[in-house]
């Protein structure tokens, strides 16, 4: 009892030690420097099947050297307002290491200078929802340092939904049935079969 | 069937309480049991042939085999009914569930079985544990099975709520146990049976999860794997079934209907049973006290994980580990509690065991306010461990007294019992957990406070022949017999007819129920409770 109490205990602590070493970065601290856009073949997208492009790069606008300390790129799918609400699990917040808005990772990869595009089909376990996304820059150490997003401020403009796949199959439908019927049959069975034995005992 | 017609003397039978009880039934013909009998059974066994030792790693028929196969089925259904709770972070994002979802169906799976526990006491006690085991485990398979098909909020919450009717294998294992084992015993051993089968809220925070990470590794996607987990418990279901009605036996003597058919023992009214049941102040009284310690122990099956999870910030796997192991400790804890409540009746009687169930119950509600104002996590964890124990310990030592209240409304007295544990949870879940009034840290501390000033009724419960936890047994000769406590749910035309036999022997020896107390003065000779009669 005791012993499964200090186990339990360790386990813990040593759990929050391992979080206590993430950085605290806020997200209002971080710049805009990147623009991204995100194109697809129709508003509604079906997740598994359809595609979207997204494209990334610095703000050439921006004067030159800003992009000194950024050495990976990491493009998200991330959820839009309408789909957080009553939904705490994708709250937004603003230290980054707590932040649930942008739970799918599109693509993480070296960052280079210029423009770059990706072809992204949707993966099969993105939820029903309304989406955007989002590219963080990241530093030597993996932390964010900048980002840029295919929607405005508020998150209002340019959104697209992906509908999920049901997760149902056939196959899983007719094992399910089977599987019940056998259930019911062998109670039946039993029970008419010692229901028998019991009448024939009485004659 | 001509077995009773020779008994003579019934009808005169239990009316001053004081004569030897068993004549009657050795000499109904000459086929039936003698008390030779008794060696026959691999444990040794009272009058009634209940066994009057617990061998926990035999499984010897009839005892030792029912209690394990009664225990597996509730520890089965456990593992269904809260099979989803682990899975919720997959499955909110396949249905596309909000918080509110979510929370009602938490409440549905516990809702089901206020109903279905209620019409398993009165099946057990008309056909009997057998047949309501695997009816119950047969007929819910195909309800886990049909997660396969849910695809929306409404789906989801209809299939918790059919798969939460599962639950009442809760009554119908302690029923079966209570059948099985002497009232000497009945507190460990209706702990054991209980607080193991309540491990399956536990081990299902564990089992489920791994199945669907093993899946996903076999190749499905996320949200078809978790709809493929769903078939382990599903199966289990049908073992179970199929195990309860070939190994099984629904009394020390045979099955139910074999027994009946014979004479042995007495088919019952429902409306009898029924009418006995509700008009006994008691079975309200457990009703409400279950409502605060198996109550409250469902509900933070529900919530405790979401707590750590959202109050300490840990990670998924960390707050489902503190989760399974609030379940976990139900391993001990119940068990212990029973055994403390056959401890205390030992040296105390049933004052005893009215005593060491309050004690337990508010002590575990005491903790539970601790853990809603405890800050840090270490504590937070210290709170819910004690917490946990002390009302585990609350739920078998109410079953250590529950045998005790009817012997003819057993079943349905157990099943009042248990509805009232899940009603609780329900009420709890609603008035403290579904609103954004206060935190879930507040909501805690206020169930443990409410908790504790519902226990209180424990000191209501009296009986004429054992007392109270404040009143001494009533000094009338004849009120203070277990004889007279028993047989008041006869009339005198079923005595007549022998329908009361049964709980003949049930009040002979129910006496270990007066303790060691001196001055427990009765007119009656006491007979020690294991002794073989001397026939008149």
């Amino acid at each position: 009892m005791a012993a499964t109490g200090l186990l339990l205990g360790l386990i813990l602590v040593l759990g929050c030690f391992s979080e206590i070493g993430v950085a605290l970065i806020s997200f209002s601290s971080l710049q805009t420097t990147l623009v991204v856009t995100a194109t697809h073949p129709q508003r509604l997208l079906r997740a598994g099947e359809d595609k979207i492009t997204v494209r990334w790069g610095l703000n050439q606008s921006l004067p030159a050297g800003t992009d000194s300390a950024y050495k990976t790129i990491k493009v998200q799918l991330c959820y839009a307002p309408i789909s957080q609400v009553d939904r705490a699990w994708r709250k937004t917040e603003d230290h980054l290491s707590k932040d649930k808005t942008c739970q799918f990772k599109i693509v993480k990869r070296p960052y280079t200078t210029g423009n770059q595009t990706l072809e992204w089909t949707i993966e099969r376990d993105v939820p029903t929802a309304t989406y955007f996304v989002r590219a963080y820059a990241l530093d030597a150490n993996d932390h964010e340092v900048a980002y840029g997003q295919n929607t405005d401020a508020k998150k209002t403009t340019n959104l697209f939904e992906i509908q999920a796949i049901s997760g149902r199959h056939v196959s899983l439908d007719i094992a399910s049935v089977c599987f019940s019927v056998f259930s019911i049959v062998s109670l039946m069975g039993f029970f008419f079969v010692e229901k028998r034995k019991g009448r024939k005992a009485q004659q | 069937m001509a077995e009773n017609e020779g008994s003579m003397g019934t009808s005169m039978h239990g009316v001053t309480g004081r004569e030897q009880t068993f004549a009657f039934s050795v000499a109904a013909s000459p086929s039936a049991p003698t008390d030779s009998t008794m060696a026959k059974f691999a444990l040794p066994v009272d009058s009634e042939h209940r066994a009057t030792t617990f061998k926990v790693f035999s499984f010897a028929k009839p005892h030792m085999r029912t209690f394990h196969l009664a225990w597996i089925s509730f520890f089965t259904c456990f593992i269904s009914t809260f099979a989803a709770a682990p899975l919720v972070p997959i499955i909110r994002d396949n249905l596309d569930l909000k918080q509110a979802d979510i929370g009602n169906a938490g409440v549905a799976s516990v809702s089901g079985s206020i109903l279905s526990r209620l019409v398993m006491g009165a099946v057990c006690d008309l056909i009997g544990a057998r047949y309501g085991t695997a009816f119950l485990l047969l007929l819910s398979a195909p309800t886990v099975f049909c997660m396969s098909f849910v695809a929306d909020a409404q789906g989801y919450l209809a299939v918790r709520f059919m798969i939460g009717f599962a639950l009442a294998t809760f009554v119908s294992c302690q029923y079966w146990t209570t059948i099985m084992f002497n009232g000497k015993i009945i507190g460990l051993v209706n702990g054991c049976a209980g607080g193991w089968g309540d491990m399956g809220g536990g081990v299902t925070q564990l089992l489920m999860p791994l199945a669907f990470q093993l899946i996903q590794l076999a190749g499905a996607t996320p949200f078809t794997a978790w709809r493929i987990a769903f078939f382990i418990p599903g199966w289990f279901h049908v073992i179970m079934g199929i195990l309860v009605l070939t190994l099984g036996q629904d009394l020390p003597d045979g099955n139910l209907a074999a027994l009946q058919k014979s004479g042995e023992v007495s088919k019952d009214k429902f409306s009898k049973v029924f009418r006995h049941a509700v008009t006994n102040y008691r079975t309200w009284i457990f009703f409400l006290l279950y409502g605060f310690s198996m109550g409250i122990e469902l509900t933070i099956n529900n919530v405790i994980s979401g707590y750590f999870y959202d109050r300490f910030n840990l990670k998924i796997h960390t707050a489902g580990t503190i989760a399974a192991s609030f379940g976990m400790a139900n391993f001990f804890a119940r068990p212990f509690g029973g055994y403390a409540s056959d401890k205390a009746a030992r040296l105390f009687g049933m004052r005893g065991r009215l005593w060491t169930l309050w004690f337990f119950q508010t002590l575990g509600a005491a903790f539970c306010i601790w853990l809603g104002r405890a800050d840090s996590l270490p504590i937070a964890i210290l709170a819910m461990i004690l917490f946990s124990l002390g009302t585990q310990a609350a739920c078998g030592a109410t079953f250590g007294v529950v045998p005790f209240v009817s012997r003819r409304s057993l079943g349905l007295i157990s099943g009042l019992t248990g509805a009232g544990g899940n009603f609780g949870s329900g009420l709890t879940q609603l008035v403290f957990f579904s609103s954004s009034r206060f935190s879930t840290a507040t909501g805690l501390s206020l169930m443990g406070a409410t908790a504790v000033i519902c226990t209180i009724p424990v000191a209501f419960l009296h009986f004429p022949q054992w007392g109270s936890m404040f009143l001494p047994p009533s000094k009338d000769p004849v009120k203070s017999t277990e004889e007279y406590y028993y047989m008041k749910e006869w009339s005198e035309d079923e005595k007549t007819k022998g329908l009361h036999e049964g709980s003949v022997k049930f009040a002979e020896n129910s006496r270990s129920e007066r303790g060691k107390r001196v001055g427990n003065v009765v007119l009656s000779a006491p007979t020690p409770p294991n002794s073989t009669p001397v026939h008149v």
